[in-house]
Order: C-alpha cells, then sequence, then structure tokens
C-alpha cells in the first residue's frame, strides 16, 4: 500500500527470542485513531494482557509518532509512548518533544514500535541500517543519558535520533523516565523502569526513507500560511530568546542569557525552547533551562549546586518532581523518628547540595534508605503506616500532582489542568489539561474565541461558558470544558504537534483536519477529527478500567481543601470536596460516560 | 554557481533542520533531511552547517530558516 503521511509499517520486537518482526501498518488504526498518541492508546488495547505487572517482560512498550511527525508542518515533532507505568500502575501515554529520534524512526520506516519481553543481557535495539538489530548494550549499560547518547551517536554517526534510559531506569526507580535525544524528557511515572525491567538501554533510530504527503498544493498552501502567521507573531523573538523562560521565569533574564549557550530545537520546530547552558564552567542540557534550576524552589540557594544536581538527576533520567517529593516525604518522617536517623544519614535536606547529591545517588543505585525512596510516595507510606499519612505530599494514584496550592507549581486556581491531574487516566499530569484558564483569571469575554479554536462546538459553548452569545458569559464550567482539553491534546499528539502553548496557540482544529487531509490523503471532515480523538481518549480510560481503576481513583487528596487550598477559578473562593464532585460528575457526562461510574461505551471490536 | 551566495552563522543553529526538510521537498517530494543538499549537524555544544557538491545555491532552505543561522544575498548576474 502507498502511504502518505505514514511510514507505513510497525515495528514487533521480542526481547526475550530475540526475534523482530515488521507488519504493515493497519489503514484501520489510522483511520480510526488518527495516529500517534492515538494509535498508540490502540495499539496499547490491543497488546496489554489486563493484569499484567509493568515491570513484567508481557508487558510492552510502545513507541509510536503521528503522520504529520517528519514533515515540514512546524513543530510536528513529537513521540509518545504508552506502557503500564510501574509508579501509577495505570497505562499510561507517555509524551516527549521528539527532538530528532520521531522524525527519523519514521525516516527508518516505522510509525510505531511494539516491544516485549526481557533480555537476557543488557541490550539496544538499532534502526540505523537496512533491517532493525538487538545489539549488545554491556559497554553502555552504567552510563548517564548524555554518555550514552553521545557513545552511540560516535558509534552509529550524526544525526540520529535516540530515546535511552539512565541508571535509574536500569535499576527500575519506579518514577525513572526516558531521555529522546538528551533534551526531552519522557514518561513520568516509570517509563524508565519499564525499558530497563527489559535490559533495553536505548533505540536508535535513523533511515533514509522520505515522508511524502498526498496533496502537495493544499499542502504548501497550509503551511505557506502557518509559517507568515508564525513569523509575524509579534513575541517570537522573545520566545526564541526566552524559551520557557518567559512564561515561568524562574532566573533573570540577565542570569539566563549569560548562562545560554545555545538554543536547540526539535525537528521542524520555529520556537524551541530546548537549552544548552553553562553556569560556571558547568555544561548542562535540558528540555529547559528552567528546569535546571527547579531545585531553587525547594530552597537550594546556589545556582551552580542547582544546575549540578539536575544535570545529575537528568543522568541518572529520574522524574525531578517524584523524586523530591519521595525523598522530602522521607526527609519529613525522619524528623518525626518515623524513620530512623540512622537509615536517613546524612540528614535529608532539600536545601543541601551535599546532601540531596548523595540522596541522587542513593536513589538512583537503590542504596540503603534509598531502595525505599525509588519506589515512590506509596511504597515509603505502606512501609511506615498511617503515622506516615500526614507527612504525604498530594497524591493522585501514587504520584505526586505538581500543580497546586503547595506544590513545585504553586498555581492555587482551580482551572482544567488541576481537576485534570485526577482525571487523565495516566494517573497526575497538567500536559493534557491546557485550555485559556491555564493563564489565571482571564476575562471571560477571551474564552470563546479560544475554546472555538480547541474545536469547541456552540452547543458545548452554552454548557461552558453560559451568556457567552450575548457576549457576555456569566459562568464557567470547568469539568466540562476539560473533555475538549483532552480532546485537543488528543488530536495535536495524534498528529504529532506540539501542545506547548507558543506552539498550540497557531494550530486550530479546522486546520488540524485541513493537515490531516492534505498529508494523509485520509478524509477528515466535519466533527471527524475530534471523534477520533474522542474514542481514543475514550480507550484509554476503558484499558484503565480494565486494570481496575474507576472512580474510587479520581477523588481528589484530602489536602487540596486543607490551608491554603485550592480556590474556584471565577470567585477565588476555596473549594469545596462538593464542587470537585459535581465537576467529575460534568466531565464524565460532556465524555458521553457513565456519569455515577465514568465508564465509556465499549469499542465495537 | 546559484542564485545566492549563502552565509552561514552556525551559532545560531538550533539543530531545527527546516533547512534540510524543505530542499528534500523541493528536490525529492519527500520530506527528510538526510536527502537534502545542506547537512546540519549538532555535536555537544557546536553545531556544523554545511552544503553537499549538488546544491544549486537556490536559496529556498534559507526562506525557512526561523532562527536566523542562513542568510543569502542575490549574486551579480
Ligand atoms: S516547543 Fe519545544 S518541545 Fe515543542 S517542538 Fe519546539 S522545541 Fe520541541
Ligand atoms: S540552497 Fe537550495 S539546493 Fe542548496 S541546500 Fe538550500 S535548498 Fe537545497
Ligand atoms: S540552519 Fe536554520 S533551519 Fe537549518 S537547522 Fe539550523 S536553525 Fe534550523
Amino acid at each position: 500500500m502507498d502511504w502518505n503521511g505514514f511510514a507505513g509499517n510497525v515495528l514487533y520486537v521480542d526481547l526475550s527470542a530475540g526475534e523482530l518482526e515488521s507488519r504493515p501498518l493497519s489503514r484501520d488504526l489510522c483511520e480510526q485513531y488518527i495516529g500517534g498518541l492515538g494509535g498508540c492508546i490502540r495499539l496499547a488495547y490491543e497488546n496489554i494482557t489486563p493484569g499484567t505487572e509493568p515491570l513484567a517482560p508481557e508487558n510492552p512498550v510502545i513507541i509510536g509518532a503521528g503522520p504529520l511527525v517528519g514533515t515540514s508542518v512546524p513543530a510536528s515533532s513529537r513521540v509518545y509512548g504508552m506502557t503500564r507505568l510501574p509508579q501509577s500502575r495505570s497505562v499510561g501515554w507517555c509524551g516527549a518533544g521528539g527532538v530528532n529520534f520521531g522524525a527519523f524512526m519514521k525516516y527508518a520506516g516505522f510509525d510505531f514500535l511494539v516491544i516485549t519481553g526481557k533480555s537476557d543481557r543488557p541490550v539496544y535495539l538499532d534502526i540505523t541500517g537496512d533491517a532493525p538489530v538487538i545489539r549488545d548494550a554491556g559497554s553502555l549499560w552504567g552510563m548517564g543519558v548524555e554518555d550514552a547518547c553521545r557513545a552511540l551517536w560516535e558509534k552509529h554517526g550524526r544525526p540520529a535520533g535516540v530515546l535511552g534510559i539512565g541508571q535509574a531506569g536500569e535499576n527500575q526507580a519506579a518514577y525513572a523516565m526516558a531521555f529522546v535525544d538528551r533534551l526531552s524528557t519522557m514518561g513520568r511515572g516509570g517509563f524508565g523502569a519499564v525499558m530497563g525491567a527489559k535490559n533495553l538501554k536505548a533505540v536508535i533510530a535513523r533511515g533514509m526513507n522520505g515522508i511524502t504527503v498526498a496533496d502537495r498544493k493544499a499542502y504548501k498552501k497550509l503551511t505557506k500560511d502557518l509559517f507568515e502567521n508564525i513569523r509575524n507573531y509579534p513575541y517570537l523573538k522573545e520566545w526564541q530568546d526566552l524559551g520557557l523562560m518567559k512564561s515561568l521565569p524562574i532566573i533573570s533574564k540577565e542570569e539566563y542569557s549569560e548562562a545560554k549557550v545555545r538554543r536547540m530545537a526539535c525537528v521542524s520546530c520555529p520556537i524551541g525552547d530546548k537549552d544548552i547552558i553553562r553556569v560556571s564552567g558547568l555544561i548542562a542540557t535540558s528540555s529547559s533551562a528552567m528546569n535546571l534550576y527547579v531545585p531553587t524552589i525547594f530552597g537550594m540557594k546556589d545556582h551552580k549546586e542547582a544546575v549540578t544536581l539536575m544535570t545529575m538527576l537528568d543522568g541518572f533520567a529520574m522524574d525531578m518532581f517524584e523524586f523530591f517529593a519521595a525523598v522530602g516525604f522521607a526527609g519529613d518522617l525522619a524528623v518525626a523518628g518515623i524513620i530512623s536517623s540512622d537509615e536517613a544519614t546524612p540528614p535529608i535536606d532539600l536545601t543541601k547540595f551535599e546532601s540531596m547529591k548523595i540522596w541522587a545517588e542513593k536513589t538512583a543505585y537503590r542504596q540503603g534508605l534509598g531502595d525505599l525512596i525509588a519506589r515512590g510516595l506509596d511504597a515509603i507510606l505502606e512501609r511506615c503506616g498511617p503515622e506516615a499519612a500526614p507527612y504525604l505530599p498530594y497524591k493522585v494514584k501514587g504520584m505526586m500532582p505538581y500543580a497546586g496550592p503547595k506544590a513545585p507549581l504553586p498555581w492555587n486556581l482551580f482551572g482544567t489542568m488541576e481537576l485534570g491531574q485526577i482525571l487523565d487516566p495516566r494517573g497526575p499530569h497538567v500536559g493534557s489539561g491546557g485550555s485559556p484558564t491555564y493563564f489565571a483569571q482571564r476575562p471571560l469575554e477571551v474564552f470563546p474565541k479560544h475554546l472555538k479554536r480547541m474545536g469547541v462546538p456552540d452547543d458545548a459553548l452554552d454548557r461552558i461558558l453560559p451568556g457567552w452569545r450575548e457576549g457576555a458569559p456569566t459562568d464557567l464550567n470547568i469539568g466540562r470544558l476539560l473533555k475538549y482539553s483532552h480532546r485537543w491534546f488528543t488530536i495535536l499528539g495524534s498528529l504529532g504537534v506540539c501542545a506547548r502553548a507558543q506552539i498550540n496557540r497557531f494550530y486550530n482544529y479546522d486546520l488540524c483536519s485541513d493537515l490531516y487531509q492534505a498529508v494523509t490523503g485520509i478524509p477528515a471532515q466535519g466533527s471527524d477529527l475530534g471523534d477520533r480523538a474522542d474514542a481514543a481518549w475514550a480507550l484509554l480510560k476503558i484499558i484503565n478500567m480494565r486494570e481496575g481503576f474507576g472512580r474510587k481513583d479520581e477523588e481528589p487528596p484530602a489536602k487540596w481543601f486543607e490551608e491554603p487550598p485550592f480556590c474556584n477559578y471565577l470567585t477565588g473562593k476555596p473549594i469545596t470536596p462538593g464542587e470537585v464532585g459535581v465537576m467529575i460528575r460534568e466531565y464524565y457526562a460532556e465524555q458521553g460516560w457513565n456519569p455515577e461510574t465514568g465508564a465509556p461505551a465499549m469499542p465495537a471490536d | 554557481m546559484g542564485k545566492f551566495l549563502i552565509s552561514i552563522d552556525a551559532a545560531s543553529c538550533t539543530g531545527c533542520m527546516k533547512c534540510g526538510l524543505a530542499c528534500s521537498e523541493l528536490y525529492h517530494r519527500a520530506f527528510n533531511p538526510l536527502l537534502a543538499r545542506i547537512r546540519v549537524i549538532v555535536k555537544g555544544e557546536e553545531a556544523e552547517i554545511s552544503f553537499t557538491e549538488e546544491c544549486t545555491e537556490c536559496g529556498v532552505c534559507v526562506d525557512q530558516c526561523f532562527y536566523g543561522a542562513l542568510s543569502k544575498t542575490p549574486r551579480e548576474s
């Protein structure tokens, strides 16, 4: 079959048997679930047997890139993964800015990889040559992400895309991630641990196939207009200069420009936000320099020490938020005498580099108390018993929701991202819950324009923003709006477009439909694309219900209502558990799911 | 000799490969920067940009660079 947009193949790898098989991509999968994120969800539905333990060989690592990835559509770089995650135990989407990896996987001939089994020794998957090969990774095992990438590039040549893990993944720490081309993080909740459990250090990809588009004329027109819009964006230069520091300035502009060595961007991205910086002679690469200063949020004063610690965590490929949550929890329990001071030696102090450096190592290598910390919040709670509960940070599905009045992202208004932390089936993540509520207390009058851009139909707008037709909205229904956040996220992710604010603003629902059709040749009229995204998101929910997740797992943490509490987005008054309960019901109802249980209808096959 | 003289400012290059995507589509009707006549390689903190012998200096890649790493001046006819 001739494919446009898609590479046309799925690579199945069985690491136990050492077998690789390329199978043709299913046209049905693309037509029903768009591709990329939607395709990964469908493959997870087919390939994850309910009850599979996250670290068991049978749990597949599924990786995919959507039909626009590899084309010149701006910022169409996204890579997605699906697996059963060890920390949340949910079957979760994992996403990353694809840097080179997503596009290069497609140039190598594959839209998706489905990797099962467990190798009897460390290996990496090489898809840079004529045929994919499983290769020995003995010399890479034990290396941090940066060193492993460099070694693979030295061996296989540059450019090539590398998805790889660090020591935390090798040692199956519950919140180990994977990194894409050493720059993007992928898989909160333990995607890296699942790779580690398979003895899979990395996947390296490059190929000489080209991605074609079905309707070149339409494609040229659509992308020409899009490029012009971006070129004319008044804040283009500022975004390019500052990256994520523009919206979340963790250090001064002056300090940042002094540290900046090079701006990096994913393939096709005109507003890149990845960083290489130098601080007192230390070179650090990151998905954003902002992340490198996160330890300052926890009280570490010296910026070089903060960056050094983050470079260690990134090298180990360990999720910083979960690490700080777990190590902070253990530290508080040690102060309270619930964990003995012998075990908690040296004393755990998030403000001190010398302490954190040792605890980062102990955690990644699972030594002493570090082993418990590496297993995450639930494991600590289980060992220490109910007397530890008062010291817990916010917790949803075993993980820390990192937006909240007392969370690292100290947002106190309850918008879609905040509610999404309990309603995304993968567990707490703000990535899928984007909407205009991201900008605190924007006037409601600007909402219709943004919601229409996300594809919210007029009849839904009546429910979400009553009074909008008269130009004077009187209320905002966060629960119902979240359905469309999830839908928009699924559309962008399934196409392969980056959802970051500076990118997403140039896209709208109709443009996405038009691009999909021009690139793939698959018709996408009317509400089709939204329906397909809804089907994919519902399937994600169904996959998780198969694993036993239900309404009980979507309760907000009690601490969200303690001082200082989350507040109503419009009134600024503290929210109550009852209000959140109503939002959850309304979310389910807007999705067309059972309003009590949250169960979607089962798919036909 | 092509229409343009192309200059490179590798310090501004982000490795986004928009240049190579445009060139490959123009000459191969398929996207893949590895098929392009411009080569961008990021190694550590450095970026290297070069052109293959087949480059016609048509300047299309320059128009796609959003970061000022490529620029063009018309050649005297
Ligand atoms: S905005 Fe950042 S993550 Fe998104 S495509 Fe651009 S460089 Fe990649
Ligand atoms: S000048 Fe033209 S031929 Fe040369 S690399 Fe650029 S687009 Fe390709
Ligand atoms: S030269 Fe410009 S378009 Fe090409 S990779 Fe560098 S920044 Fe991107």
